[in-house]
């Protein structure tokens, strides 16, 4: 025998030395024995419900029928996965699962890829036995808007259940009826609603389950497969993207154990639609009057460089490029600091948090450190809504054990799993974090599960509301923790690769700060001098431009008007510009008011690096062309620059790619070349060894003023908002949920307020009320960006008004 | 006999048994007393090691064995199996109803010894009398201070709940059952692990049935090696046998084993009605494998001697035959059983016990054919590999090869029968 | 914050509390809280689930999950009488079947429907623990054994006739009933008011337990 982690076992008469701990069915597939099997998945708890794993194992009272998806190995197991015996075993439960399935491979969206049919060809028997008549249901059911069940195909093998209910925590699918009669269903009027349906739709072993988009929609031997990175949010899923004729048709997740583990949200999977939307910008428009006139690459591009080129550098500011792969971020803040010499240039939207908190802190956590850590903290948005997949990660550690803090002004989606769930009324967490650092009265319990580490505290703001200076008293508090690490909590796609490329006010590509003569010196090396200025922030731009301080805004993608805490600025800032150019695929509430917009590749067309909330790099591959006329950024970048007289030298992928490994000090190494032939399959984590890590930021206690008032405001972000990607997304289109204001009952009481009824939100926007004893008293809980909430200002505190006339 | 443990009080005392006073005044809750005033816990358990009663719900685990596998960690249930629903089986329900006081002190005496605070009673649905008995008795020892806070002024403390079925046999499998009581669907677990270990909510279980733990105050009154001493070796103490079909006196029968099945049938049984030929009958319930005269009517009576011919005595239900009996009507009818009741998460069982049902229907009903013989033998072997007794399984309980049994018994004593079925078109009346 | 069952009665309410208070988790008295919620339902109405879901703090999905499991939790209406025949083995045995028929045909109620009228519910069920005493039937759950199929029609006819607003096992063994499984001993006052079975705390008995 080996060392102590390793077993000894017999497989068919062959002894193998697996790693201790596993399932046979596991330790068999990894020496290649494959055990056919349909309940079983690696992610999920064993059922053993559709005994199709049956092997022999020996033991003391002879040889016995076990199934192997539910036995772990032990040393000197004797296993027989062949004999006559398991092979009349497997026969027989193939048949019984078939006799009661209708024979429909033809027109089934599983038919090519189902286990049933591949085995049924393999093990079955030729004719059938079964002379009675086949079970037969009404199809399909729709389960959800997303997903849809064909009973009669269903083997009952519980994955779908289990996702719904271990993984996701939404118990919505269940099995109702026994014996013969058993099936899976939802609750009359309450659908599987759940962030993470389309989940079951990919686990399901057969065709049973479908989403509403794929269903009839391609074969599987006509699908093209591209492993690729979810550009949703930060976590950045790995994914597999499958086209069919020039469009992509599904996505599924890819089981990469260090990200998502093989999960997805459903806008991850779904919001793939909007890229084929007939809304999509795919020409380069110019603004004449009120409308927008087509033009010619060359005319716009024209128009671009003379009106940028016009102003002084530091009256140009870019505000984006949280979409964009790090390459074209890297053209973007190259474009802006060498050829327009601005360092006004800002990924974030006044949404997030400072960025040198969200590039650099230290020690920065993995997701995996998820799965040790004995206490989360979680202080921050609400996961479930923000950053789906990374809740499921909580959830899993919490089912290993790990004790959970939620710190939030009103429920979040972990507090059922959650041991402590602290709340606060919005704009007063400061205070609350004095008392839990000193575990004051019922803080007790909280504090002194952080004091069990390893601790990983996942740190953001709990909404847009919020003061960002709290989240980096929230981490220096957590740095004191017993072997803490942290993990930043930014939302939008890249921009945790935006901010590594230097695409905010201070800081330089590879998480240099500008503060740092070395580093500074090493980028002008490279490019030549950078502007003298001291760069501005979103939210300082907007201000500049409506005083008039600046003349030019370059949008990257970004939607200031609907993301950032004061729409209103917004708006008027870009009104009052001079020039504003919108970088974009899609007419927003922002491009719409620019005059130029250039049209731009999108996740699925283009190709490059991108990082994640952890600081992996991972490949993002292109699917598909870009749309229409659309160009990805950096080479537009690069003719704008070409049409301005500059040589910026992002024309190429792989130029760029190498000019990032060599001035960005944290990427020392990591190119396009090393992620696709010498790296890890599952990405690689920054800084790589050797290389140097320029900006070590320790967060500190920022003085946070508390805020008072009759209500304090939390604005809400969900899953589903009017954002222009949503709502060009086919099915996921239609599930934003109607917008409500949530408050306390007792202050509900207080102001005679009853549910239902029409207030009236800080003199501008009207909403229907309802009660929720989860929100902390004195808080009022809006929605972000839903269509009744477009345009709503973040302002600390805000007046409610009822619309009824004075009783 | 004159050595009846459990059904003494109700014989002599038909109209109150049931009743605390009549109870207490024959000698009722002077166990509990002596258990808690006199003996250690651990003392308690030696006793019912010594005993070596057997589990009476079905598997004939010794109970003191399963005892000693209970983890140490708090809290610690105990659940009283109740859920009698195997066809052939009421002994369980004459206990609940005739003696529920008994029950209720061998729960208290049980958990004393297993340091347990908190028991169950599941209580199969359809057992309304039952159920309310149970209630009442637990009632009035509460109010006379044998259940609840400091019993007998000791600081041994207990609360019961009855909780009642809705309507599944599956929830008498012990696994099944916990799941049931926790509010889940009625379906069997994995093993292990083991509900000694993780249990009612995950925590150290005991599940015992009620005429196990209906015998422990006898034995504490009476000391584990005088129950040890009834009934030959392996099958000790008494055993309440459930008698129906065509038999002359139905009904229950606390008895002694050893005797010879011709002594049960037609002594005990008072023998066939109108003096019809036996045919065939099952020894241990609807699961389990039949017996015929020509081969077990000297058969020993025994749990050992009826395992060694194939069958088992389960939970003591004996169904009788007469020569009038439609074989294949009878086994569609027990095999209809465990179809309806078949939990539904194992394919072999969930299809497979269906299949059974619909050919033996087919057949019944003249629609059979030849090569149905092998068909359902062979769907049998895919249930039970190799239909031995006890069965081999593809399933994660033995709901799914119990419904193996009468196919097997039919094609092994009656194959005759059946192709003269097949051949002759049915039979309407099945 | 209103409750879910303000409607219910009173007492069904104060039970409520009691099975709540009895198990060491909610969800275990789902079933018990299902007995409860069809008696003020009349049956398992997707409404009854979800009162109990919000009582025991699961999903109605999962309720329903549970319910559909076990046949006592009635979700399709049934009549005032339900007669469960049993048809198991040993009854089987004893003629049953018979008993069965009679059953249907003295009421209008084929297995498994109800009398147009909506007084009777027939059903044939699996094996009730009265095989001493077969053929067994129970009307709401409470037990006649030894039901000769004279004795069947003349029970219907009986429950149609008095129409009893609570059926007693005793008296209906006494007027209907042959051989039984075993001597019953004392009466038994508790019976049934509906078709749920009268348990001793969850009953449907009113006065006393
Ligand atoms: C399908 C099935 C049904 C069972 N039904 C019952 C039952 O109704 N009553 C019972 O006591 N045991 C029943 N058992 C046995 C229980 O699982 C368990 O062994 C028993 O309750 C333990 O009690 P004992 O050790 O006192 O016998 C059943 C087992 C199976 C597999
Ligand atoms: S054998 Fe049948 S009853 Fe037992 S667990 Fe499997 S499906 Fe359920
Ligand atoms: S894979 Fe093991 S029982 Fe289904």
């Amino acid at each position: 025998m080996a060392d102590a982690d390793q077993v000894t076992i017999t497989i068919n008469g062959i002894d193998h030395v697996v790693a201790a701990g596993q399932l046979l069915i596991t330790a068999a597939e990894n020496i290649g024995e494959i055990i056919p099997r349909f309940c079983h998945h690696d992610k999920l708890e064993p059922v053993a419900k559709c005994r199709m794993c049956l092997v022999e194992v020996e033991g003391p009272r002879g040889k016995a029928l076990v199934p192997s998806c539910t036995m772990p190995v032990s040393n000197g197991m004797v296993v027989d996965t062949k004999s006559a015996v398991v092979t009349k075993a497997h026969e027989g439960v193939l048949e019984f699962l078939l006799i009661n399935h209708p024979l429909d491979c033809p027109i089934c969206d599983k038919g090519g890829e189902c286990p049933l049919q591949d085995q049924a060809y393999a093990h079955g028997p030729g004719e059938s036995r079964f002379v009675e008549e086949k079970r037969t249901y009404l199809k399909p059911l729709p389960v959800s808007d997303l997903v849809l069940l064909d009973r009669e195909r269903c083997v009952l093998c519980d994955r779908c259940v289990r996702v719904a209910d271990d993984i996701a925590g939404d118990p919505l699918l269940v099995f109702t009826e026994r014996g013969n009669a058993v099936q899976i269903q939802t609750f009359p009027d309450e659908p599987f609603a759940s962030y993470f349906s389309g989940n079951t739709v990919q686990l399901c072993p057969v065709g049973a389950l479908t989403s509403v988009d794929y269903r009839f929609k391609a074969r599987p031997w006509d699908l093209h497969h591209v492993t690729s990175v979810s550009l949703v949010d930060t976590v950045q899923s790995t994914v597999d993207v499958q086209t069919s004729r020039g469009k992509i048709v599904r996505v599924y997740g890819v089981e990469n154990d260090a990200v998502n583990e093989g999960w997805l949200s459903d806008k991850d999977r779904f919001v793939f639609p909007a890229i084929h939307a007939d809304t999509r910008v795919v020409q380069p428009l110019v603004r004449n009057g009120e409308r927008f006139d087509k033009a010619t690459w060359g005319e716009a591009l024209e128009i671009v460089a003379s009106r940028l080129g016009s102003c002084k550098g530091a009256e140009v500011a870019a505000i984006g490029g949280a979409h964009n792969t790090n390459e074209d971020a890297f053209a973007l803040g190259k474009f802006m600091r060498s050829v327009i010499g601005s360092a006004h240039i800002d990924a974030q939207i006044g949404d997030g948090l400072d960025a040198r908190l969200a590039a650099a802190v230290t020690s920065r956590a993995r997701l995996g450190d998820l799965d040790a850590a004995s206490t989360i903290l979680v202080w921050g948005p609400d996961l479930k809504e923000v950053l789906p997949v990374l809740y499921l990660r909580v959830r899993k550690a919490t089912r290993n054990g790990a004790t959970l803090v939620v710190v939030s002004p009103v429920a979040t989606g972990l507090d059922s799993v959650a041991d402590h769930v602290v709340r606060y009324r919005a704009g007063t967490g400061s205070e609350l974090l004095r008392k839990l650092g000193a575990g004051d009265g019922d803080l007790v319990g909280a504090r002194s599960a952080l004091r069990e580490g390893p601790v990983v505290a996942l740190v953001g703001r709990t909404s847009l509301a919020e003061d960002p200076n709290l989240a980096e008293s929230i981490a220096a508090f957590a740095l004191s923790l017993p072997e803490a690490k942290i993990l930043p909590l930014l939302e939008r796609g890249n921009v945790f690769g935006a901010l590594d490329m230097g695409l905010a006010p201070g800081l330089l590509p590879g998480r240099v700060s500008v503060d740092s003569q070395e580093g500074v010196d090493a980028i002008e090396d490279a490019w030549g001098p950078l502007p003298d200025h001291e760069g501005l922030d979103a939210m300082s731009i907007l201000a500049d431009l409506v005083e008039g301080d600046m003349s030019a805004l370059v949008m990257v993608g970004s939607d200031p008007v609907s993301d950032c805490p004061d729409p209103q600025l917004a708006r008027a800032a870009i009104e009052a510009a001079d020039f504003v150019v919108a970088i974009d695929a899609f007419i927003t509430d922002s491009s719409v008011l620019a005059d130029v917009i250039l049209p731009a590749a999108v996740w699925g067309e283009v190709d490059g690096t991108v990082t994640n909330l952890e600081g992996r790099v991972q490949r993002i591959r292109p699917s598909l062309l870009p749309a229409g006329q659309s160009r990805a950024l950096h080479g537009l970048l690069d003719d704008i620059a070409s049409q301005m007289g500059a040589d910026l030298g992002t024309s190429d992928l792989a130029m760029i790619s190498k000019e990032i490994a060599s001035v960005a000090p944290s990427y020392a190494g990591i190119t396009i070349d090393y992620l696709t032939f010498a790296g890890d399959p599952d990405g690689v984590v920054v800084p790589i060894e050797d290389a140097q890590q320029p900006l070590v930021y320790t967060p500190v206690d920022r003085p946070v003023p508390v805020v008072t008032g009759e209500f304090t405001l939390h604005l809400a972000a969900s899953l589903y908002d009017a954002g222009v990607w949503l709502s060009n997304a086919a099915a996921l289109g239609d599930l934003a949920r109607s917008a409500y204001v949530r408050l306390h009952p007792s202050d509900a009481a207080r102001r005679a307020i009853t549910p239902g009824e029409t207030i009236v939100v800080s003199g501008s926007h009207q909403l229907p009320v309802a009660l929720d004893d989860t929100v902390s008293r004195g808080t009022l809980v809006v929605p972000h960006n839903l269509e009744e909430t477009k345009g709503f200002v973040a302002t600390p505190t805000v007046t409610v008004d009822t619309v009824r006339g004075e009783e | 006999m004159t050595d009846l443990i459990l059904t003494a009080r109700m014989t002599a005392h038909p109209a109150d048994s049931h009743m605390i006073d009549r109870f207490v005044a024959t000698g009722g809750y002077s166990a509990l007393r002596k258990a808690l005033t006199e003996l250690t816990p651990e003392e308690v358990k030696d006793e019912v090691k010594a005993s070596n009663m057997r589990g009476r719900g079905g598997a004939g685990f010794p109970t003191g064995v399963k005892w000693g596998f209970l983890a140490a960690s708090e809290p610690r249930y105990l659940v009283v199996n109740g859920d009698e629903s195997e066809p052939g089986t009421f002994n369980d329900r004459q206990l609940m109803e005739r003696d529920p006081h008994q029950l209720v002190e061998g729960i208290a005496i049980s958990s004393y010894a297993l340091g347990i605070g908190h028991a169950f009673v599941y209580i199969r649905g359809e057992y309304p009398r039952s159920a309310r008995r149970v209630q009442r008795a637990i009632e009035e020892a509460y109010a006379a201070g044998y259940l609840g806070d400091g019993i007998l002024g000791t600081d041994f403390s207990l609360d019961v709940t009855v909780h009642l079925g809705g309507g599944a046999y599956i929830c008498g499998e012990e696994t099944a059952l916990l799941n049931s009581l926790e509010g889940r669907r009625g379906e069997p677990r994995l093993k292990p692990p083991f509900p000694a270990v993780e249990g009612l909510y995950a925590k150290p279980t005991i599940v015992n049935n009620v005429e196990s733990i209906s015998n422990v105050p006898w034995i504490v009154n009476n000391s584990g090696t005088s129950y040890a001493a009834i009934g030959p070796e392996r099958s000790a103490g008494t055993k309440m046998l459930s008698i129906s079909g065509h038999i002359n006196k139905p009904g229950n029968h606390e008895i002694i084993m050893g005797m010879t099945w011709r002594d049960m049938i037609y002594d005990l049984g008072g023998g066939i009605p109108d003096d019809r030929a036996l045919k065939t009958w099952i020894p241990g319930g609807a699961s389990a494998p039949w017996f015929v005269p020509e081969e077990h009517l000297d058969t020993i009576l025994s749990i050992d001697d009826v395992a060694a011919n194939g069958s088992m005595i389960g939970a003591g239900a004996v169904v009788v035959m007469d020569e009038t009996t439609n074989v294949v009507a009878a086994a569609h009818r027990i095999v209809r059983f465990f179809a309806h009741e078949s939990c539904g998460q194992c394919t072999p069982c969930r299809e497979g016990t269906r299949w059974l049902e619909d050919v033996l229907k087919r057949i019944l009903d003249g629609r059979g054919r030849p090569e149905d013989i092998d068909l359902l033998l062979d769907i049998s072997d895919n249930i039970s590999p190799g239909l031995s007794w006890p069965p081999a399984m593809t399933t994660i309980c033995p709901l799914g090869p119990s419904a193996v049994s009468p196919v097997t018994s039919i094609t092994r004593w009656f194959l005759p029968e059946i192709e003269a079925m097949i051949a002759g078109g049915g039979d309407s009346d099945g | 914050m209103s409750s879910p069952i303000s409607a219910w009665s009173h007492a069904s309410q104060e039970r409520v509390q009691t099975i709540l208070d009895s198990y060491p988790e909610p969800r275990s008295a789902i079933m018990p809280l299902l007995y409860i919620a069809s008696l003020e339902h009349d049956r398992v109405s997707p409404e009854a689930m979800r009162q109990v879901a919000e009582l025991t703090g699961v999903t109605p999905a999962q309720v329903a999950s549970v319910a559909s499991f076990y046949t006592m939790f009635k979700r399709d209406g049934v009549g005032e009488y339900l007669v469960s025949v049993c048809t198991s083995i040993s009854c089987f045995l004893r003629g049953a079947d018979d008993v069965l028929e009679v059953v249907e045909d003295a009421t209008g109620a084929r297995r498994g429907e109800t009398s147009s009228d909506g007084t009777f519910t027939v059903e044939h069920v699996e094996c009730i623990g009265s095989c001493g005493g077969a053929p067994a039937v129970q009307v709401n759950y409470e037990l006649i054994e030894g039901v000769s199929t004279d004795n069947g029609r003349k029970l219907v006819a009986w429950l149609k006739d008095t129409k009893p607003q609570v059926v007693l096992a005793d008296e209906m063994q006494q007027l209907f009933g042959g051989s039984r499984s075993f001597d019953w001993g004392g009466p038994e006052p508790e019976g049934a008011i509906a078709p749920v079975p009268a348990f001793g705390p969850y009953g449907s008995s009113g006065e006393g337990r």
